[in-house]
């Protein structure tokens, strides 16, 4: 148990790191900046209680938002991400999938897997971009900006999940 | 209560995402300026149609009660209304509006009957004003519809005056069209019969002319009614008309008067006191005398006569 948080604290050190030194940086078409710190969320396995994915999200965003200028916003996002992860988790699990089970390439499937992230982008980018603009005057912009994001941002959830599984 | 209490354990993620979540919001409201300012904007709007709302809801519900007082209020009006149209009638009644427009130099003092005799030879009537209000005998008495006497004593309050129903009353009157004079008398008999003496038989008259004061004397300015002409006669010498006179005045019926002041009358008065004085008149024959005779050195002076010897040389 105490592993596994270390290894979760050391793996949202490096997101961080990437999402407020690159990423942040990034605007895509002038708007387009994916948010991969929802990868943390993405890794829990099967067996996380509601209570600890609210509560890793809601952690998760505030630190993000510490960082960012965005106070509140990534904090929400990733709140609500906690929220319907673990039954998300559980819709796409085989069913007899152990308690352990952790949501990748090799146990999901490619399509299933790149359906599972991006619907979690879809969520977190949806929260992050509509607390951002707080108005749907401009709402094709809003609209265009969370499905770029998402998109890009299941792109490159991809590459790191490729990239690491290559290395072990 | 305990499956209350299960139902509370089982949902207390939701619980606890909802509180993450406001955590969240306030953080967000808290610093960053354009949501802050975008939901203070909005939530000035949405309490303002609350509010907005209610008071509709509110409003209707009172409407019973508005309408009730509504109605106490129009009830009320409708009986101020009445009252003071039947005052209005009233005060057009026994106003001296009806009058014709008075001098400048004279000005009105309303009054009451407090008093008053009709069948009397020597008939009086008391009204309630005196000294203290500026009353002082000699003064013109009206009313709405015409003359009614003169005051001819005062007390600090009260105040007798003579009507035209005594028998040594006497008005100066003419004949309204007309420039002929005479003397309005009462002849005891009749509350609202009078006479006219000293009108000379050339006179046009004829029935149904209109008495008024002549504003000889400084009593009653000329114009005011006094009575309409109802027969003609002759006077006992049979040198001039007798007139009888309906008077306009309903003595019977007399409550409101007005007393005519004339500022003026006291100069008037002194003026013609001067002018019956022999003494006086002397001193201003003498008087006028020696203005005539400095004027005539004056012009002597200005004006010397010519040198006679200085003509034949």
């Amino acid at each position: 148990m105490s592993s596994l948080f270390l290894m979760r604290l050391c793996r949202l050190f490096v997101l961080l790191c990437v999402q407020v030194l690159i990423l942040n940086h990034v605007h895509l078409l002038g708007y387009l900046t994916p948010l991969i710190i929802g990868y943390m969320m993405v890794c829990f396995h099967r067996g996380t209680s509601r209570v600890s994915a609210l509560l890793w999200g809601f952690a998760i965003g505030l630190i993000f938002d510490m960082f960012s200028n965005t106070a509140g916003m990534a904090s929400a996002s990733c709140t609500l991400i906690g929220l319907i992860q673990p039954p998300l988790c559980d819709a796409f699990a085989p069913r007899d999938a152990a308690e352990d089970f952790t949501p990748s390439f090799q146990t999901l499937g490619f399509w299933s897997y790149i359906t599972y992230v991006f619907i979690i982008m879809l969520v977190l980018h949806g929260g992050f971009y509509l607390l951002d603009a707080f108005t749907l005057a401009n709402w094709p912009l809003t609209l265009a900006a969370i499905i770029g994001s998402s998109f890009m941002a299941t792109l490159l959830i991809m590459f790191i999940e490729l990239l690491v599984r290559s290395r072990k | 209560m305990r499956a209350l209490f299960d139902l509370l354990i089982q949902s207390k993620h939701w619980f606890l995402f909802l509180l993450l979540e406001v955590f969240s919001l306030i953080f967000l409201f808290s610093y960053n300026g354009y949501q802050k300012s975008v939901y203070f904007t909005t939530a000035n709007d949405v309490v303002g149609t609350t509010y907005n709302v209610i008071s509709g809801i509110t409003s209707y519900l009172h409407l019973q009660e508005e309408n009730n007082q509504l109605e106490a209020t129009n009830e009320r009006l409708r009986k101020q209304v009445l009252a003071m149209r039947q005052q209005l009638v009233q005060l057009q009644q026994d106003s001296i509006k009806r009058l014709p427009d008075l001098p400048q130099e004279y000005d009105i003092i309303p009054a009451q009957v407090v008093n008053m005799t009709l069948h009397k030879a020597n008939n009086f009537i008391t009204i309630n004003k005196g000294e203290a209000d500026g009353i002082r005998p000699e003064m013109g008495v009206i009313c709405s519809q015409g003359v009614v006497g003169i005051v001819y004593m005062t007390s600090r309050h009260y105040s007798i005056v003579m009507p035209l129903l005594h028998v040594n009353s006497k008005v100066s009157c003419r004949l309204r069209n007309s420039e002929y004079f005479g003397s309005l008398i009462w002849k005891r008999g009749y509350a609202n019969i009078a006479y006219v003496t000293s009108i000379p038989r050339h006179a046009p008259v004829k029935k149904a002319d209109v008495v008024e004061t002549n504003g000889f004397s400084d009593i009653f300015p000329a114009g005011l009614p006094i009575g309409r002409v109802q027969g003609i006669g002759d006077s006992s010498d049979g040198m001039s008309y007798l007139l009888r006179v309906k008077l306009f005045a309903d003595f019977a019926t007399l409550r409101e008067v007005s007393i005519i002041t004339n500022y003026h009358s006291p100069e008037r008065r002194l003026l013609e006191q001067q002018a019956s004085d022999p003494a006086k008149q002397d001193s201003i024959l003498k008087a006028q005398e020696e203005q005539k005779i400095i004027v005539e050195e004056k012009l002597e002076v200005e004006n010397p006569q010519p040198d006679k010897t200085d003509t034949i040389r």
